[in-house]
Parts: structure tokens; C-alpha cells; sequence
């Protein structure tokens, strides 16, 4: 006997390659989104800093804004800078 | 302190403003945050602290911490108040004793002296983190700045202190 | 004078004094003079007592007994053929002629009476009250058939004569159609209408005018017209409630019955007022009892076959209109609510009615009711049952949000587009009261207490959906549903109608708010994107070049749907490497992101070639798996086979019971399965390509079932509300409930009731010896109803008794113990010794 695939239509779950699950700031998952949004991936991603951490963009992105004096990972307290690959 | 307005104070003060439904769906953010915060807080196992909101506003919470083992607090139990503002968790709640608290970074009012709730506040602490940095604060006092002059000085005898906490305690911890 | 002669001659005038009712003589002349001689004798006042005793005798041994005897006792003839009815017809009509001829004797007698002396003046009236009671004290059973017999015969004779307009035939018809006269029931050409209803005539004058009319026939004529009247109705209207009837059977009964009964009784009262008002009086005694008694039974006639109209509703308005109109006069309310209540337990409230005919049955019932009675207590009280039942059965919300989404018998889709309109509405509801004013319509009256303020709760504009989702309590668990039934046909369907399912979506936000059908709007968002992501990938160069067969994908965002169920899928190398490839392409598009891939799910295209035949199929992926490792080994055992694919041997079975219902494997032994590579025996039909798809029992849910759902639920609320007692105290179960409602009803769907919270608590709450956790809930009356009673004084004596064995055991306690006891006697008894 054989067995030939013709083709094969499957169902995966996408998610963020990170070193943790939940945004540190909203609490909310990374495959979810920042309370500010509704739909999750493209329209709410996820930013690293070079120290490696990562939050939802729009959520590191108004701690940043708040910090008047030095721009602090809040998860570190480095000074933050984006990664960009 | 200054940002810690409570809520429903600065919801007015932003709906004067005309940008009332921008802080609507602010608070909807914040509350989507605590109530994660309750659950994650509510499905941990983590003994000696715990907190519920208190009543129907999620913004105001109390919490319970244990005095911590091997310390003169042991056995003890205190209640806290938390109140969340609007700008949390960019901006500290603001946190103070609800049973009175003998401990020298703790005033008389039940305020208390700790950079994690001040300058030193990340968006990444928590409710639990919070309580557990201020149950850590009961055996390790910061008496450099004391807002409790007498429990500074009295820290250093750990037994005449523990008899005088336990005498505070007692009498005060039903109020 | 002679004595002697006066008695013989008085007894010729009245023979009744020796006995004798019939007249024998009459001679007024010299009645006359005898007259003269009696009153002369002062004996008038004596003979006419004499005489009127006589009389009463003789109504008494007499003439009652005769007229009885027409009648055989124990006649009672049950069943009445039509020999047996004109039978008595002819027997009453006769008898009451014979009653008359010698009533008219007697009152000839009365005649004389008053003749010899006018002072006495006794009223015929007076003969009629004795005759009338001595027949009624005499009357044998069975008499009441004859009566009604009688008066059955009498009414179709003058349906046919006075009525029908087909009482004029032609000959031709006569010959042709109709052998039997309707009235009389003789052939057509000897038709006796005319003489009968002469002798109906006469016999109804005759107990007119004997005033029996009423006393005799009465009770059976109103029997009959009841009857009749009840027959009409059930002849006319059953089963038809296109039309109204009402106003067609009152005229019915107006130009029939009333006429008839007019004609029964004209001038029935001979002796006081003008015969005519007399009539009229009676007659609108009894349009008006009669007129109710056909309301009353045109409403049951409706109310027990509601169901069906409930059914053909809305073509079944006017009937619902007549049965309003009845239910204004007559309070039929509870017998409507029982009967209904009862119908709709028999013919929908049983297994054997499928969830989807139930609830079409339950709409149809709430736009009839509500039709009917606009204050919603009726509808309230009926649909009841139905809820509860709707919500034992599990498949109720699938079926409801089936009928919402696609086209169906429920018209729930038709419902749902016409959301907008009434949620205006809903929004205009508090200006209603005040511009709405002119269509305001009060209670029915006869609504209790209880009943009113039930109705506070309910909300007369709820419209058909809310009254639906309702059955449930709550849109949130509604939308839960509706949320898994999406992803469930998202995943079975993989290539489904998109613009369908987001025009309904949109339909139902517009009702039920987008927050909490958000998850389903980034599950389609999902699904178009992932179209978007398919296109891309194929299209990329390097990924199609090392290709073995064409994968699309399904990438959803976990997050938003439903909780997966934990079955597995353990891929051959080879193709797992073949969604590896995927995966890399995936996250070169889409930078940081990856995949991970729910094997067990999808849809795999398999092309079979097994000896002489070739099979296309589209099966599942664990089937196709399956197929796949029988290509290097043509013999499994379950368990190797469940190890090497990591698919429960259990569930591994069912999926091969599809191969082998396929002819492709058999189990040789217990656990041993072996391909059937030989197909000799085939016929040549099953050589050709087959392409078959999968079978309804093959399509299961991917995702977790409620109940699995429903048990992490509580044990989260259990952490929550030894959360919230940690910090608060104690808490009423209200508020305990509140809180929960508040803050640990994220993600939408957990609804529970307050008992049900009661009923969890009360089975967290057991006694223990070494309590860790103070629980201690209170709910107001509990609480109270604990307070009282005599335990109060023994808990309270307990209490203190404990307390003072503690403060005692401080000092007690030491003394006790043997360490101490053999110190003190050492010290000091030893010592001594």
C-alpha cells in the first residue's frame, strides 16, 4: 500500500519567541493584547530591549513617557534601548 | 504622593477637563490589570500575604500580611489599605497600615517608608510584591530613616522590643 | 228540597264527585239552577271545597298516573336511534294531548265552580301549580330523555322546515341526492315535516297553556340547546383558526336557537302583562345565558387546541382574537394556564422531541401568548416548564445559536436582523410610558398579589431573542456557547462562508455588545489573516522548492478561543518535518513569532493506492497517521501503535474502526490489525477513485467540554473567596456573590446563582478537627434563623466552659502530668518514708 499526502491543512497556535509569557507592565499575555488594543499580533507586537527584556510596545512605550529622569527597563533598571534586529 | 489621587477624584477632575471618556477607558486598562493581578493573587499558594478588593471598587483594596518567621513580628497579622490611581502600574498605590504598626519606617498614621512605593516604584511590581517587600521591611528595618524614631532605637535590644511589640500588638490590633 | 236529589244533580254537573273526570253532562240551564238552590242552601263555600279536593284527587289517582303510563318505566334508553327517538316523539306529543283533554275537563269543573258562586274565583293557575307538582312528584326516571327526544326531533324538523335553505329541492334532487328528509328522516317523497311540525305545535301550545312548559320541558330544552350549541361550535370551528367565528355563531344563535326557542315559547304567559313582553323577557333571559354559554365554549373549544395554533401562529390570529374577546367576558385565565401547561407537557416535554422542535414550539408559544395577553403573567407562568425542561437538555444553547446563525425552522435569524429596530427601542423604553401613552393597556383584572409582583420582573418588551437566550439567565454563558460552537465549526469547516459568519457576528453585537463577542471577532480575524499568511508562504520561494506536499495552515491566536481538549498527535518524522518547514517560513515572515502546531486537528487530502485500487479521501489527521504507518508495517498491535503515535489506545481504536469500516484493516486478532491488501473479492465499482469525505460521527468537538471547563471555574472561586474572607472578614453569601460577579467573572461566560454558590460553600464547609481556615460565611436569614433556638444558650454555655477548663488547665495542667506527680512523690512521700 501507499500513501500519498496530497495536501494537509492544519491548525497551529502562533506565539511570540520571549523568555516569558505575560508583559511584565499590563500583565496581560503577549499573544493577548495591551488593554489599550483589541486585536493581538500585528496590530499590538511586542518590542526587546537590548538588556533582553520585552513588553508589549505600546506598554513600554508609556512607562518610557512617564519617566521623567532616566529611561529605565522597568524590569531591570538598565536605561532602556530598543533592539533592533 | 502627589499623583496618588484616588480615582474617582481625578475621573472628575478629567471629565471638567472634557476628556472624560479617555479616562473611562484608562480606568477600563487599570482594572483589567488588577482583576488579573486578583487572579494571579488568588490562584497563587503563597502563604502570609493576601489582599481582596474591598468592596465594589476594584481601585481599593485591603490586604493581610503574617509577620515573617524568625522575627519579632512573628505571629503577628496586619492589615493594609491599597489604593490604586488611575496612572497604576506607571504610578505606585498608594499603601498604609490599617492595624497599627510598630517599626520604625511606620508612622503612627500607618504610613510607610519604603522606595518601592516612592522613587524607586517599577510597573512591574505588583500587589504581591508590594506586600511581600513590606513583610521583608518587618524583620529588616531601614533605621537610617526612621519615621518611628522610638522603634529605631528601640530595634537594637530585640527582647525589650518584642515585649513592647507584643504589648502594642495586643492592645492595638483589634482597632 | 230533597237532599237526595240536590247530591244526584250537583254530581251530574260535577261528575268528578263520583269519581268520573270526563264531562258526561253540560246543561247550563240548569246548572244554573242548581247553582241558585246551593247558594240558597248556603252550601256553595262546602261544595266547592268538596269539589276542588276531588279535583286534586283525581290530578292525583288519575290523570298524572295516565299520563305517565305513556311512558314505560325503564325505558331509559341510553343510546338513542332514530326509531327509538321518533318513538318517544310520538309518545310525549300524544300523552301530552291526552293530559290535555283531561285538563280541559277540570277545568270546565273550575269553570262551574266559579259559576255557582263568582266570589270564589279560583284561578285555573291554582289547577296548573297542582297539576304541574303532582307530575313533577310522580315523574319516573328517564322521563328526561323522552323530553329531549321530543324537543330533538322538534329542532331538526324546524332546522329543515324553517332553516335550511335547501328545504326547497328540486325534484331532480329530491330524486338524486337526498333519499332521506333531514327532519323527519322518511324518504323525501313522503316527508312528514308539515304534519309533524303541526303536531309540535300543538303540543308545545298544549303545555303552554297547561303552563308545563317550563317545569316539564325546561331542564331537557336547555340541555339540548346546550348541546346543540356545543355541537355547532365543535362542527364549525375545530381545527380552523384562520377565521373568526365569533360573530358568525352569534348570529347563529341569534337566527336558530333564539328563533326556535321564540317559537317554543310565544305567548306563553296568558295571564299577566301583554304576551308579548312576556316572551321577550324570556327570551332574553336565555339569548344572555346562551350567548355566555357560546363564549364559554368557544374559548374552551380554542384553549384546547391552543397548541395548535400556537404552531400555525401567525396565521392563527383571528382565532386567538375570538378567544380574547371570550376571555374579556368570561375569567378563563387559570383554566387557560392549566390547560396549556398540561398540552404542551404532553406533546413537547418528552425525550422524544428533538431540542430543535422544542424550541421552535417555545417561540411559536411566546409570539402566540403574547399575542393574547400582553401583560406576560400567562406567558410567565406557561413558558416556565419549558425553560427548565430546555435548560435540562444540553444541546439547547447549540441549537439556539444554530438557529440564530443560519437558516432554520425558528425563525431566530429573522429575529436577530431585526435586532437594531429593537434596540432602539429598548433605548426610547423610558420616554414609552409617556408617548406611548394612547396604547397603554391595564392589567387584566384578577391578577393576585404575587403574580404582580412577579411581573415587575419581567420585561414586557423582552423580544423573542432575549426571551430565548434567557433560558439560560445569562447572555454571557449564551455567547460562551456561541464562542465554542464558532471555533468548533472554524476548525471542523476549515473552508467555511466568512462573510456569513461576520455579518452574523455583526448582527449580534449589535445585540449583545462587542465586548463580549470580541474573542469571536479575532477568531475570524484569525482566519482571514491566516488566509493571507497560506498565500504568502506558498508563494515563498525556498520553502516551495523543498516542499513534499502542500500544507495550509490554520493560525489562530490562543488567547481568544476556547480551551483546547488535550487529545494528541505524535507526527512520523518526515512529515513533522514537513511542518517544520512551515514553521521557519512562518517565522521569517512574521519576525519573533512561531508556531506550534495542534496536529490533531485539520484535514488531510490522503491519496490511497492498496493493490488494484486507488482512494481519495479527506480524513484526520490521527486517520490518516494511522494509514500512514501501516505503509512500512503491514501488522500493528493497539499498543505499539498508540506508543509510536502518542494517541490513546482507546481512542486510537475508534479512529481504526474508520479503516476498517473502509475495508483497509482488519483486526486479525484482539489488538492485532492487519492491512487487507487484497481486494479480490471487490467489485469493480470500488476499484475507480472514491473520494469520500468524512462521516458526521467523525467531525468531534477539538475543544473542552463545559463540564471540564465548569469544575476549573469553581476551584477558582474558591480561591477567591478564601481570598476575600482572608481580608474582609466574614461576608453575607450575597456579597460574597457579588464579589465574585465583580472580579472573577473575567473572559466572560461563569454565571452561577446565588444558591448554586449557597450549595458550593455549603459542600467546602465540613467540620474538622484541626480547622487551618476560619471559614465563616453568614447570609441574613440563615444567619438570624441560627440565632434562634435553644443551642444559642448551649453554644454560649460551651463557650464559657471552655474557657474556664483552659484558664484551670494552666494551672491544672503541670500537676497532672506523671513527670510532675512522680516529683512531688519522690519529694515528698518518698522522702518521708
Amino acid at each position: 500500500m501507499k500513501l500519498t499526502i496530497k495536501s494537509w491543512t492544519g491548525v497551529a497556535t502562533w506565539r511570540w519567541i520571549a523568555n516569558d509569557e505575560n508583559c511584565g507592565i499590563c500583565r496581560m499575555s503577549f499573544e493577548s493584547t495591551c488593554p489599550e488594543c483589541s486585536l493581538p499580533g500585528d496590530d499590538c507586537p511586542l518590542v526587546w530591549g537590548v538588556c533582553s527584556h520585552c513588553f508589549h510596545m505600546h506598554c513600554i512605550v508609556k512607562w518610557l513617557n512617564l519617566q521623567t529622569m532616566n529611561k529605565q527597563c522597568p524590569m531591570c533598571r538598565q536605561s532602556w534601548k530598543f533592539n533592533i534586529h | 504622593m502627589a499623583q496618588n489621587i484616588s480615582p474617582e477624584h481625578s475621573g472628575v477632575d478629567s471629565a471638567k477637563q472634557g476628556a472624560n471618556s479617555c479616562a473611562a477607558k484608562h480606568g477600563h486598562a487599570v482594572s483589567k490589570r488588577l482583576q488579573k493581578e486578583l487572579m494571579n493573587l488568588m490562584m497563587a499558594t503563597e502563604k502570609g500575604i493576601s489582599a481582596f478588593p474591598d468592596g465594589e471598587n476594584i481601585f481599593k483594596w485591603i490586604g493581610t500580611i503574617a509577620g515573617p518567621a524568625n522575627t519579632v513580628y512573628v505571629g503577628q497579622k496586619y492589615r493594609l489599605s491599597l489604593e490604586f490611581p488611575n496612572s497604576y502600574p506607571y504610578a505606585p498605590p498608594a499603601v498604609k497600615f490599617l492595624t497599627p504598626c510598630f517599626h520604625p519606617n511606620v508612622d503612627l498614621a500607618g504610613c510607610i517608608c519604603l522606595d518601592i512605593l516612592k522613587d524607586k516604584w517599577s510597573a512591574l511590581y505588583d500587589v504581591r510584591t508590594i506586600l511581600l517587600s513590606i513583610q521583608s521591611l518587618l524583620g529588616e528595618p531601614n533605621n537610617d530613616s526612621p519615621l518611628n524614631a522610638q522603634a529605631a532605637m528601640m530595634w537594637a535590644d530585640q527582647a525589650e522590643y518584642k515585649k513592647y511589640l507584643d504589648a502594642f500588638y495586643e492592645k492595638h490590633k483589634d482597632t | 228540597m230533597d237532599i237526595g236529589l240536590l247530591w244526584f244533580e250537583i254530581s251530574r254537573s260535577f261528575p268528578i264527585l263520583s269519581g268520573n273526570v270526563a264531562i258526561t253532562y253540560s246543561d247550563d240551564d240548569s246548572h244554573h239552577q242548581r247553582c241558585k238552590d246551593i247558594i240558597s242552601l248556603g252550601l256553595s263555600d262546602a261544595l266547592s271545597e268538596i269539589v276542588f279536593s276531588e279535583i286534586q284527587c283525581a290530578v292525583r289517582d288519575k290523570i298524572v298516573p295516565l299520563f305517565w303510563s305513556n311512558f314505560p318505566i325503564g325505558l331509559g334508553i341510553t343510546e338513542q336511534t332514530i326509531e327509538s327517538q321518533f318513538l318517544m316523539f310520538h309518545q310525549f306529543a300524544s300523552a301530552v294531548g291526552n293530559l290535555q283533554k283531561n285538563v280541559s275537563c277540570l277545568e270546565i269543573f273550575i269553570e262551574r265552580l266559579n259559576k255557582l258562586d263568582p266570589r270564589q274565583n279560583i284561578d285555573s293557575r291554582k289547577l296548573h301549580a297542582i297539576l304541574l307538582k303532582t307530575l313533577l312528584g310522580q315523574m319516573p326516571t328517564g322521563f328526561n330523555e323522552v323530553v329531549s327526544a321530543f324537543y330533538c326531533v322538534a329542532f331538526q324538523i324546524y332546522i329543515q322546515m324553517y332553516t335550511n335553505p335547501t328545504a326547497v329541492l328540486t325534484d331532480a334532487e329530491l330524486i338524486m341526492n337526498k333519499k332521506e328528509c333531514s327532519g323527519c328522516k322518511n324518504e323525501m317523497n313522503g316527508c312528514e315535516c308539515q304534519n309533524l311540525d303541526i303536531l309540535i305545535n300543538k303540543t308545545n301550545k298544549a303545555l303552554r297553556e297547561m303552563e308545563l312548559l317550563d317545569g316539564i320541558a325546561g331542564e331537557s330544552l336547555t340541555l339540548l340547546v346546550q348541546k346543540c350549541i356545543k355541537g355547532h361550535i365543535k362542527e364549525t370551528c375545530h381545527g380552523i383558526f384562520d377565521r373568526s367565528f365569533l360573530r358568525q355563531l352569534e348570529i347563529w344563535l341569534d337566527e336558530t336557537i333564539i328563533n326556535w326557542l321564540r317559537k317554543i315559547f310565544s305567548h306563553v304567559c296568558m295571564h299577566s302583562q301583554t304576551p308579548e313582553t312576556c316572551t321577550s323577557n324570556i327570551i332574553k333571559g336565555f339569548k344572555v345565558k346562551l350567548t355566555y354559554f357560546l363564549y364559554e365554549h368557544l374559548a374552551l373549544s380554542i384553549i384546547e387546541q391552543f397548541f395548535s395554533i400556537i404552531i400555525d401562529f401567525p396565521d392563527s390570529i383571528p382565532a386567538i382574537d375570538d378567544l380574547k374577546i371570550c376571555m374579556e367576558k368570561i375569567d378563563m385565565r387559570k383554566h387557560f394556564i392549566r390547560t396549556l401547561t398540561n398540552t404542551l407537557k404532553v406533546r413537547v416535554l418528552h425525550p422524544g422531541v428533538n431540542t430543535m422542535d422544542i424550541l421552535t414550539g417555545y417561540i411559536a408559544a411566546i409570539k402566540a401568548i403574547r399575542y393574547l395577553d400582553n401583560s406576560g403573567i400567562i406567558l410567565e407562568t406557561v413558558t416556565t416548564p419549558i425553560r427548565d425542561y430546555l435548560r435540562k437538555r444540553s444541546d439547547t444553547v447549540r441549537r439556539v445559536v444554530t438557529g440564530l446563525t443560519e437558516e432554520g425552522p425558528t425563525d431566530l435569524t429573522e429575529e436577530l436582523a431585526k435586532g437594531e429596530s429593537s434596540k432602539e427601542n429598548a433605548k426610547q423604553d423610558t420616554n414609552d410610558e409617556l408617548n406611548n401613552w394612547e396604547n397603554w393597556l391595564p392589567d387584566s383584572y384578577g391578577i393576585d398579589q404575587t403574580a404582580r409582583a412577579q411581573l415587575i420582573n419581567v420585561n414586557r418588551s423582552a423580544d423573542i431573542i432575549s426571551m430565548v437566550v434567557d433560558i439560560y439567565g445569562s447572555k454571557e454563558l449564551f455567547m460562551n456557547e456561541y464562542r465554542n460552537l464558532m471555533a468548533d465549526r472554524l476548525l471542523t469547516y476549515l473552508d467555511f462562508n466568512a462573510d456569513k459568519e461576520i455579518r452574523n457576528l455583526e448582527l449580534l453585537k449589535l445585540r449583545f455588545g462587542d465586548s463580549l463577542l470580541h474573542s469571536c471577532e479575532v477568531m475570524l480575524k484569525d482566519l482571514t489573516d491566516s488566509k493571507r499568511i497560506n498565500s504568502h508562504i506558498s508563494s515563498d520561494t525556498k520553502y516551495k522548492a523543498n516542499k513534499i506536499f502542500d500544507i495550509s495552515a490554520f493560525t489562530i491566536s490562543a488567547q481568544f478561543w476556547p480551551t483546547f481538549n488535550k487529545e494528541s498527535l505524535e507526527l512520523p518524522d518526515e512529515i513533522a518535518n514537513e511542518f517544520e518547514k512551515y514553521t521557519k517560513a512562518y517565522e521569517a515572515y512574521k519576525g519573533n513569532r512561531t508556531l506550534n502546531w495542534r496536529t490533531v486537528t485539520g484535514r488531510v487530502h490522503i491519496l490511497i493506492e492498496i493493490g488494484q485500487r486507488i482512494i481519495e479521501m479527506t480524513v484526520s489527521p490521527t486517520h490518516a497517521i494511522i494509514l500512514y504507518h501501516f505503509q512500512d508495517k503491514d501488522e500493528w498491535i493497539l499498543e505499539d501503535l498508540s506508543q509510536i503515535t502518542k494517541v490513546p489506545s482507546t481512542i486510537l481504536r475508534r479512529r481504526i474502526e474508520f479503516w476498517i469500516s473502509h475495508d483497509l484493516i482488519k483486526e486479525i486478532r484482539p489488538g492485532v490489525f492487519k492491512l487487507v491488501e487484497d481486494d479480490g473479492k471487490k467489485s469493480p465499482f470500488e476499484k475507480t477513485q472514491v473520494s469520500q469525505s468524512l462521516g458526521e460521527e467523525d467531525v468531534e468537538s477539538a475543544m473542552a467540554s463545559a463540564s471540564d471547563q465548569r469544575e476549573e471555574e469553581l476551584q477558582v472561586f474558591w480561591s477567591y473567596i478564601v481570598g476575600m474572607l482572608t481580608n474582609l472578614d466574614s461576608l453575607p453569601l450575597d456579597r460574597i456573590h457579588q464579589m465574585l460577579k465583580l472580579f472573577a467573572s473575567h473572559g466572560g461566560g461563569i454565571e452561577f446563582t446565588q444558591d448554586e454558590l449557597k450549595n458550593f460553600l455549603q459542600r467546602k464547609v465540613r467540620f474538622n478537627l484541626n480547622p487551618e481556615i476560619h471559614v465563616m460565611y453568614a447570609w441574613s436569614y440563615a444567619y438570624r434563623s441560627a440565632r434562634k433556638g435553644h443551642w444559642e444558650s448551649l453554644a454560649r454555655d460551651r463557650d464559657r466552659f471552655r474557657k474556664r477548663i483552659e484558664n484551670t488547665s494552666k494551672f491544672i495542667n503541670p500537676i497532672l502530668t506523671p513527670e510532675h506527680r512522680s516529683f512531688i512523690y519522690n519529694t515528698r512521700i518518698d522522702k518521708n518514708m
